[in-house]
């Protein structure tokens, strides 16, 4: 006790359990998984976990074409995907804020996608386009151009654009209730003022509501970039990261690599890799945050 | 007088009943061993064509006062995943654990030699092949549940119909009749091919499927996976023409484009809405394609043994479901004995009347007895075809790489497949990745 009571301050000693428990749950688990990224380790074999291989892993990473196409594949997936869920979820929001009467009906109905696991998204969205007893394609066929088959998991852009829908489809809406918040909490006299002004609806959107809701965009931004993850399951179910590699995402190949092939030491190699990613996501939406709080602060 | 006649019969037929009940109960007794309170773990699969033996455990439950507690139940990928992190975790706290012969390899010495737990004369009554593909190292670490082989399943109309004959007669200048060889194969799915109402067939395309199937096509070539000292030779002549059979059938649009993402399931699907003239898929599929109720092709299916390759031969993919016990369980009689009990006799005509291959060499004559006898001919003419392949039956290399090392191979095949790389480039370069894996693990010097 003598030794708390001299050495450490009472501030710390309260933080004390808090530092212990976030030691436990998060650093020691991404110390050791870094410790295995240097090693051997095969899942199913308990003693490789000692056999250390330097940088073998992340040498081999650096000369893997596969690794690297996930890569700039996965950094595409994530740009195109959190842009249009932000466009669509604004103008969703944006919708239903103009809504007078039905706006919670509408709220809930919005909220579905949500409620769904990835892997029945995935399998809903695989039957969609499954090129011979698919929905689309018999749309397509029921419309007049019978001999029509668009194989659309196949090619690599449909098959991207595919999977890209599934996942737009299912997230969008968390961007929608995220700066639906943002709308609502947004006070209304700054918009009064510019209407009395002549401010016409879209310099009303540009310069008033658009600045507000910043904050709110980047938020969802940062959240969904490592939430975005979850598409893994509906990879998986899709195409599994196929044909020929041309879909596969960073979160496909790691898991194969890990689970299937039981080559930890690898898939944390990868893993380590992508966090990269994740980092500069993160921290790049931070910026902006803070950015965007300054001129809120300026606005204000 | 005829009243008492009638009690007398009544009554001697209760005490007849009864003892008969407790004649039986006395025979599980002893067959099943008494393990009073004792609760058995087990980590089983999932999914409805694989629980429906799971409901003949309570019978062992009564037969020996054990209890079993399903711990896990999952497909077998996930099940897979998960006794992987148990290994990695050192936490094997169960008893029993479904496997399989494609998977048993990996998990090293986690399971018991079961010849060590069970009699001779037990094992005796299975098929020696089967039981044979279940050994990994000598040791015999699971009891085989059902068998997979694949043969045609094909629409019977399409053959007979006579336009058909005749045009395929004066195309090919030979009778239209089901396939014998792969090049027969080829030429009749691209002959019925008219898309998008009809595809000749359709293969799967990703995961292990797609290397499984190529792999059948390899050996029925004369070819191999590996040579004796584990060096990937799929590359060779023989594997270069299987992979050219899968690109001639896709680029003649003889398949549905989106064959390289189907799995198992696509494929039974498209069969049963009647949009595939051949499949060469698992026994499992057959009441489900002559059930009126989920399939379009219901009554119009026949069979045919899977096709012979360049070398004369088939490929016989195989592969057997089955039970293992852990090393770790605290009472291995009791795992030996359920596991016993869920491949008996009963068991696996429970299996063979649901139309899996059974692994009890008794129950695949007396199941086929029985689908003549109750006037289904279908899934009588469905096992005697099956019973006849099993003779050529294989299963991949077994070796704890093989997974992995499938899942370098089936991404290339696909390469080639779509046409971004030739055969020879795409298995070369597979064969290149399958050679590291092997040198890596050190099984090839």
């Amino acid at each position: 006790m003598r030794f708390f009571r001299s050495r450490l301050s009472p501030p710390i000693l309260l933080l004390m359990p808090a530092f212990v428990i976030i030691a436990l749950v998060v650093a020691v688990p991404l110390l050791f998984s870094l410790y295995t990224s240097f090693t051997g380790y095969r899942l199913v074999q308990p003693a490789s976990l000692w056999q250390w291989v330097g940088l073998r892993n992340y040498q081999r990473l650096l000369t893997d074409v596969d690794f690297w196409w996930a890569f700039g594949r996965t950094v595409l997936f994530l740009t195109v995907a959190l842009n249009l869920e932000l466009v669509l979820g604004l103008g969703i929001a944006l919708l239903i804020d103009k809504l007078t009467a039905g706006q919670r009906v509408i709220r809930t109905i919005m909220m579905f996608p949500m409620m769904f696991s990835p892997i029945l998204v995935g399998f809903q969205f695989k039957y969609i386009f499954n090129d011979n007893v698919g929905l689309v394609n018999n749309a397509i066929q029921s419309l007049g151009w019978e001999n029509v088959t668009i194989p659309w998991l196949v090619n690599p852009i449909t098959a991207n654009l595919a999977i890209l829908m599934a996942e737009v489809w299912m997230s969008t809406p968390i961007f929608a209730i995220l700066l639906l918040a943002g709308l609502m909490a947004m006070p209304r006299d700054p918009i009064e003022a510019a209407k009395v002004d002549g401010c016409n609806p879209w310099q009303v959107f540009r310069h008033i509501t658009l600045p507000y809701l910043m904050p709110f965009v980047y938020i969802a931004m940062a959240i969904r970039s490592l939430d975005v993850a979850r598409a893994y399951d509906m990879v998986k179910i899709m195409t599994n990261g196929g044909p020929a590699g041309r879909t596969e995402l960073l979160w496909t190949l790691i898991a194969r690599t890990g689970y299937q092939d039981a080559r930890m030491g690898m898939a944390n190699a990868m893993s380590y890799a992508s966090i990269l990613l994740s980092v500069y996501f993160t921290v790049y939406f931070f910026r902006k945050l803070a950015a965007a709080r300054r001129t809120m602060g300026g606005v204000e | 007088m005829n009243f008492m006649r009638g009690i007398q019969a009544a009554l001697f037929s209760c005490a007849a009943l009864g003892a008969l009940t407790a004649v039986a109960s006395a025979e599980d007794a002893a067959n099943w061993g008494s393990f009073p309170g004792y609760t058995l773990k087990v980590k089983l699969i999932g999914g409805t064509q694989y629980e429906k033996l799971y409901t003949r455990i309570p019978e062992w439950e009564k037969a020996t006062g054990a209890k079993v507690e399903i711990v896990s139940s999952k497909n077998h990928f996930e099940l897979d995943r998960e006794i992987k992190q148990d290994i990695a975790s050192g936490s094997i706290t169960w008893c029993v654990g479904s496997n399989h012969t494609s998977f048993a390899p990996q998990y090293g010495d986690i399971y018991v030699d079961l010849k060590t737990l069970i009699p001779q004369a037990t094992l005796d009554e299975f098929v020696p092949g089967t039981l044979a593909s279940s050994m990994v190292g000598g040791r015999l670490v699971q009891l085989p549940r059902v068998t997979d082989v694949s043969n045609l399943y094909y629409l019977k109309d399409l053959y007979e119909n006579a336009d058909n004959k005749a045009k395929y007669k004066a195309k090919f200048g030979t009778e239209l009749a089901p396939p014998v060889t792969y090049d027969e194969l080829k030429q009749q799915v691209i002959f019925f091919s008219n898309p998008p109402n009809l595809y000749g067939t359709a293969f799967a395309g990703k995961d292990e499927g797609m290397t499984g199937r190529f792999m059948e096509i390899v050996r029925a070539n004369g070819g191999d996976m590996f040579d004796e000292n584990w060096k990937p030779i799929f590359n060779s002549k023989a594997g270069v023409d299987a992979l050219q059979w899968f690109i001639d059938i896709y680029n003649a649009k003889a398949v549905p484009a989106g064959t390289v993402n189907y799995t198992w399931d696509d494929i039974g699907q498209a069969f049963a809405a009647g949009t595939l003239a051949v499949d060469l898929d698992w026994p499992g599929f057959a009441a489900f394609y002559n059930d009126p109720a989920k399939s379009k092709v219901a009554g119009k299916v026949g069979f045919a043994l899977s096709p012979l390759g360049t070398a004369g031969k088939r490929g016989g993919w195989s592969g057997s479901h089955s039970f293992s016990v852990t090393e770790a369980c605290d009472n291995k009689p009791a795992a030996a004995s359920l596991i016993t009990f869920l491949t008996d006799y009963d068991s696996e005509m429970l299996e063979a009347r649901a139309g899996n291959l059974p692994t009890r060499t008794k129950a695949f004559a007396d199941v086929v007895e029985e689908f003549k006898k109750s006037d289904t001919p279908y899934m009588a003419e469905m096992f005697a075809v099956w019973e006849k392949s099993l003779a050529d039956a294989r299963t991949p290399p077994l070796v704890p790489q093989w997974i992995e090392v499938s899942n370098v191979i089936w991404p290339e095949l696909q390469a080639a497949i779509v046409g971004q790389k030739t055969a020879q480039e795409a298995l070369d370069t597979a064969a290149k990745k399958a050679t590291q894996i092997m040198e890596d693990a050190g099984v090839l010097q």
